[in-house]
C-alpha cells in the first residue's frame, strides 16, 4: 500500500512538473527584451514557480483580449498604449484587476492560486518593481505574441 | 488525527465560499483634475504607519517613509499616488488606487483604472511630511 501511494505522489509530482514553464529564463534574454516605445506602456504578468495550485493554468485576458496564460515560473510582457486596464482570468469565479498604465511606465501583475467553493482560481493583484524584478531572473518566459510581433 | 482530516475539505469550502463572496468595493464616478504635467509634483513621505480596514474586511497599511506624489484633485480632497510601489483596494475585484487626503485625514481612495472614487465610511489619520 505504502508502494502504490509513494507511486501515485511520484506520478502526482510529475504531472505538477510538466506543467511549469520552461522556456527561457529572464535572466538569458532580458538584455535582448527591446525597450517600451516612448508612445507605449508595459504590463509583465508573472507567477511564482510554487507547486500550489500548478495544475490551474487559465488564461489571462487584458481588456477582454487573451494575451497569455498563468503558468507557474512563467511570465511574459505585452505592450499597450496609456490607458486604463482591466486584467482577468477565467476560473471558477472572475476576480480582476483595474489599473492604469502611463507611456514609458511597467507595471507587473501577479497571478497567484487561491481556494476557490469547488475548484481552485487564479488571482491577479499588483506586485511592487522591487519585489517583480528581484523574482522575475528565475522565471521563464512564456510568451509568444509580442516577440512575433517584433 | 483522520477524523481532522475530514474537515478539512468543509473548511476548504467554507474559507472558498467567504472569499468568493467578498463585497464589492463601492464607488462612484469621480471629475479628476490632473496635475499639469509640465509642474514637479510635489512629492511627501508618511511619516506613520497607517493601517486602513476596508468596508470590504480586506486590511491595507500605508508604510511609514512611503513616498506619494501629488497626482491631482477630486472634490473630495488631493489625490496621491505612490512613489516606486504600487497601491491597491480589494473586494471582490482588485483595483489599483491611489489615496484620497483631506484635512490630513485619508478619506477615500481614486481608482484610476475605473475612474471612480471609492469613499472611507471614517477619515483615516494621515501624518505627512517632507521627503528627505
Amino acid at each position: 500500500m505504502k508502494q502504490v501511494m509513494k507511486l501515485l505522489a511520484v506520478a502526482m509530482l510529475s504531472i505538477l512538473a510538466a506543467g511549469c514553464a520552461t522556456g527561457t529564463k529572464f535572466s538569458q534574454m532580458s538584455s535582448s527584451i527591446p525597450p517600451v516605445r516612448a508612445d507605449e506602456g508595459r504590463v509583465y504578468f508573472m507567477r511564482s514557480s510554487s507547486l500550489f495550485g500548478a495544475a490551474i493554468q487559465p488564461d489571462i485576458r487584458l481588456n477582454g483580449e487573451v494575451v497569455g496564460e498563468s503558468k507557474p515560473g512563467g511570465f511574459f510582457y505585452v505592450d499597450r498604449p496609456q490607458g486604463t486596464y482591466q486584467a482577468s482570468t477565467s476560473t471558477e469565479t472572475e476576480k480582476t484587476l483595474s489599473f492604469t498604465l502611463d507611456a514609458g511606465e511597467t507595471k507587473y501583475v501577479r497571478s497567484s492560486p487561491s481556494f476557490g467553493l469547488v475548484v481552485g482560481r487564479i488571482v491577479l493583484d499588483l506586485e511592487t518593481p522591487d519585489k517583480a524584478l528581484q523574482e522575475l531572473p528565475s522565471l521563464s518566459y512564456i510568451g509568444t505574441k509580442e516577440i512575433a510581433r517584433r | 488525527m483522520a477524523r481532522n482530516w475530514r474537515h478539512y475539505p468543509m473548511a476548504c469550502a467554507l474559507v472558498g465560499s467567504l472569499t468568493a463572496c467578498a463585497a464589492s468595493v463601492r464607488q462612484a464616478p469621480v471629475d479628476f483634475h490632473p496635475r499639469a504635467a509640465s509642474m514637479a509634483a510635489p512629492r511627501v513621505a508618511v511619516l506613520e504607519t497607517v493601517t486602513i480596514k476596508l468596508p470590504t474586511a480586506y486590511i491595507r497599511t500605508v508604510d511609514k517613509g512611503s513616498r506619494w506624489a501629488l497626482a491631482g484633485q477630486v472634490p473630495q480632497g488631493d489625490v496621491y499616488r505612490p512613489v516606486g510601489t504600487v497601491f491597491t483596494i480589494e473586494g471582490r475585484q482588485v483595483h489599483e488606487a491611489y489615496l484620497v487626503v483631506s484635512q490630513q485625514a485619508i478619506v477615500g481612495f481614486y481608482l484610476p483604472g475605473d475612474r471612480t472614487y471609492s469613499a472611507l465610511p471614517t477619515p483615516v489619520s494621515l501624518s505627512l511630511g517632507d521627503m528627505q
